[in-house]
């Protein structure tokens, strides 16, 4: 294979043969093959494709669609029954949280167990532990057994390690989710170090936010077959009308054609925002509005803001949510909202196809001088969870031109009250005398 | 993975095995020691004493419960790790279906920490020579005597942690197996008592050679080479045919665990 692929999957098929009691298995084992004890149920059928060093990649799915086991075969754990896998380098997996450590060892004992399992001697580990130790960051606990930990801590070590064995290809499986966001933030800054020093990066996540901002390209696997390989909004717009298809026709355009709108007309729009959804409803325009102007060119800190957005139905949806989010320019998320949280389950009024919302969203950005970044989304809430309809990550960009006030980078809006010492004097008396 | 990479990985893991086993306990790895010399004063009094039993031609005055002993350390190693292989690969869903790992080694440590716990014995089998007069230097002989035993475990060991996986109901078998076996071998008896129709089942078969040529090494006796080579080829059979069959069925194991 040519010399920048890192993982080469062809024609990858995995039967699994289903034995419905034990004993048929050793049944099987005697017939030689004559007579028939199990069913078969493929998990994965003719998968094709490859994994360039240096590229993130997000598998998508629904359960039971043949993630797990399309990893597991990477990672060489199972034996493809039809079709080969190549990888090149050294794969580190995080298939399933802290599998490998022992629970009645230390977690300094772990890492180095771990290690071993990875094929490092204990000088090797030696000159990792302490950057394994401070990435997890789990203090004093790494000297005690692993039983006593929370999943979250579980998580942190076992991340740890798993990065920090010169991985050039990194598997990771739906196991961030148990960490906190500030945790995972870290976790996906050091797999785009990774990624940056040319290390594959293959991530299986049921949350299309992780896969939309980490992966540029994305694989959709459905009843064991990949239906798409390609740009990550792509496949994502493509997952969501699949799991969408419940709610009946979508009769909408497919979001990722309707580039040519009003918003790229707007001088806040950013041109490098992510879109995804099913297109049942779509975020037109949107502009931002402060002191009557729009799209000032800088916002005024500590003002009434106003968001305005026009929204095109081209389906019926029984339950529109409208959110946005707020974000610094590190990635941070500063604030998050939407109508149900602030008008409840039914807040909003369903809509018909053809219609046009106009939806204005009032909010003060109590924020320091800099670089803003605002998403969008109108999405539709179903009995069977919510189906994004248009999501626009980082749509808008905007900047607060003048600092604070105060120093920091959040206003508290606070006050000073000078209390007059001689005038409450009484107080403290009667304090003592009680 | 680099072989030594590979022997490092299992050391970790028969020093995990061992440590497990005692941490915790007040004794701690006291009980290396303890457990044996338990077993051997128990031995001691039911056969020696109770039974008054007496090795057929005995053995240059050797006391019965330390000719006893020489055998039982072998058959340990063998009792010990047989027991627990149906468990070795079973026990350890993970390391098979949720990491990379070389899950061939898994059956080796067993064995490995059976051949720990017979290192101690050993030692306490060279004190008690000495003690009692009968060291002899063939006595280093001692663990060369061990191959066969250790490559017929080893075999064995294969299989059943294969079909371990495969038949959750060998973990419940083969014990009870075993137990029959340590009356079956010449442990508390010598072979030469047996019944002369027998006698080559005992003789050529690894287990029983390796006891009585064990026995022959520490007290001193001339060691039947003959039955011990015929030993040991037969167990280097064993141990291949256990690695062959364990690397056809490994494909399979994560699919039944």
């Amino acid at each position: 294979m040519p010399s920048d692929v890192a993982i080469s999957v062809r024609d990858l098929t995995k039967t699994y043969r289903l034995f419905s009691h034990p004993g048929d298995r050793i049944k099987q084992f005697f017939s030689l093959g004559i007579k028939q004890y199990h069913r078969q149920f493929t998990a994965l059928k003719d998968v094709s494709f490859e994994i360039t060093k240096g590229e993130a990649v997000g598998i998508i799915g629904r359960n039971g669609a043949g993630k797990s086991t399309l990893l597991q075969l990477i990672c060489g754990i199972l034996k493809p029954t039809a079709g080969c896998v190549l990888v090149r380098g050294r794969i580190s997996a995080l298939l399933e949280l802290g599998s490998g450590f022992n629970a009645e060892f230390t977690g300094r004992e772990n890492v180095y167990f771990q290690g071993a399992i990875m094929g490092f001697s204990r000088s090797e580990m030696d000159k990792r532990f302490d950057q394994i130790a401070d990435f997890a960051d789990i203090g004093s606990f790494i000297e005690q057994p692993v039983r006593m930990y929370s999943s979250g801590m579980f998580l942190r070590l076992a991340f740890a390690v798993a990065i920090h064995v010169d991985p050039e290809v990194l598997v990771v499986d739906e196991a961030l989710s148990v960490g906190d966001a500030k945790f995972q933030a870290k976790c996906f800054q050091r797999m785009g170090d990774i990624r940056n020093a040319g290390g594959s990066i293959l991530l299986v996540t049921h949350s299309a936010e992780q896969v939309a901002h980490f992966c540029s390209r994305a694989l959709l696997l459905d009843e064991g077959e990949l239906r798409a390989d390609g740009k990550t909004t792509d496949t994502l717009a493509l997952y969501v009308n699949r799991l969408g298809s419940t709610t009946g026709d979508v009769g909408g355009a497919d979001v990722s054609s309707v580039a040519a709108d009003g918003m790229t007309l707007n001088p806040n729009y950013n041109k490098h925002e992510t879109r995804w959804g099913d297109g049942a409803a779509t975020i037109e325009d949107a502009c931002l509005v402060q002191g009557g102007h729009e799209n000032p060119a800088a916002l005024a800190p500590g003002l009434i803001t106003e968001l305005r957005l026009r929204v095109c139905f081209h389906a019926d949806i029984e339950q529109p949510v409208y959110g946005l989010s707020i974000k610094d320019t590190q990635g941070a998320m500063l604030f998050t909202t939407n109508t149900q949280h602030l008008l409840g389950m039914h807040g909003v009024a369903a809509r018909r196809a053809g219609d046009i919302a106009h939806i204005c969203f009032e909010f003060t950005p109590f924020l320091d001088a800099g670089d803003y970044l605002v998403s969008l989304g109108v999405a539709n809430e179903t009995p069977s969870g919510i189906v994004p309809n248009d999501r626009r990550y980082d749509l808008l960009k905007f900047r607060i031109a003048h600092p604070l006030l105060q120093s920091g980078n959040i206003a508290m809006n606070p006050s000073f009250r000078i209390l007059d010492f001689a005038r409450s004097a009484p107080v403290l008396r009667n304090d003592n005398r009680a | 993975m680099r072989r030594f990479a590979r022997y490092y990985l299992l050391g970790q893991l028969i020093k995990r095995d061992v440590l497990l086993r005692y941490r915790g306990a007040m004794f701690g790895v006291a009980w290396v020691f303890i457990n044996p010399l338990l077993m051997l004063c128990i031995y001691a009094y039911v056969f020696g004493h109770i039974f008054q039993a007496r090795w057929p031609q005995q053995e240059n005055g050797a006391p019965f419960w330390l000719v006893l002993y020489s055998g039982l350390i072998a058959f340990n190693i063998f009792s010990d790790t047989v027991s627990r292989a149906p468990t070795a690969v079973k026990n350890y869903p993970n390391f098979v279906k949720k990491i990379i790992f070389p899950v061939e080694i898994l059956p080796l440590v067993p064995l490995g920490a059976a051949l720990v716990h017979a290192a101690f014995n050993i030692l306490i089998l060279l004190a008690a020579l000495t003690w009692t007069g009968q060291i002899n230097f063939q006595v280093v002989l001692y663990p060369l005597m061990l191959v066969p035993l250790v490559l017929l475990t080893l075999g064995l060991s294969w299989f059943l942690a294969a079909w371990g996986v495969f038949i959750k109901d060998m973990s419940q078998i083969v014990p009870p197996f075993v137990q029959m076996l340590m009356f079956l071998s010449p442990v508390l008896y010598p072979a030469s008592a047996v019944p002369e129709a027998l006698r080559p089942l005992y003789r050529y078969n690894p287990l029983g050679a390796v006891i009585e040529a064990c026995r022959s090494s520490s007290l001193g006796q001339s060691i039947n080479w003959t039955s011990w080579s015929g030993a040991l080829v037969l167990s280097i059979i064993v141990a291949g045919l256990g690695l062959y069959f364990f690397k056809h069925s490994r494909e399979e194991f994560a699919d039944a665990l």
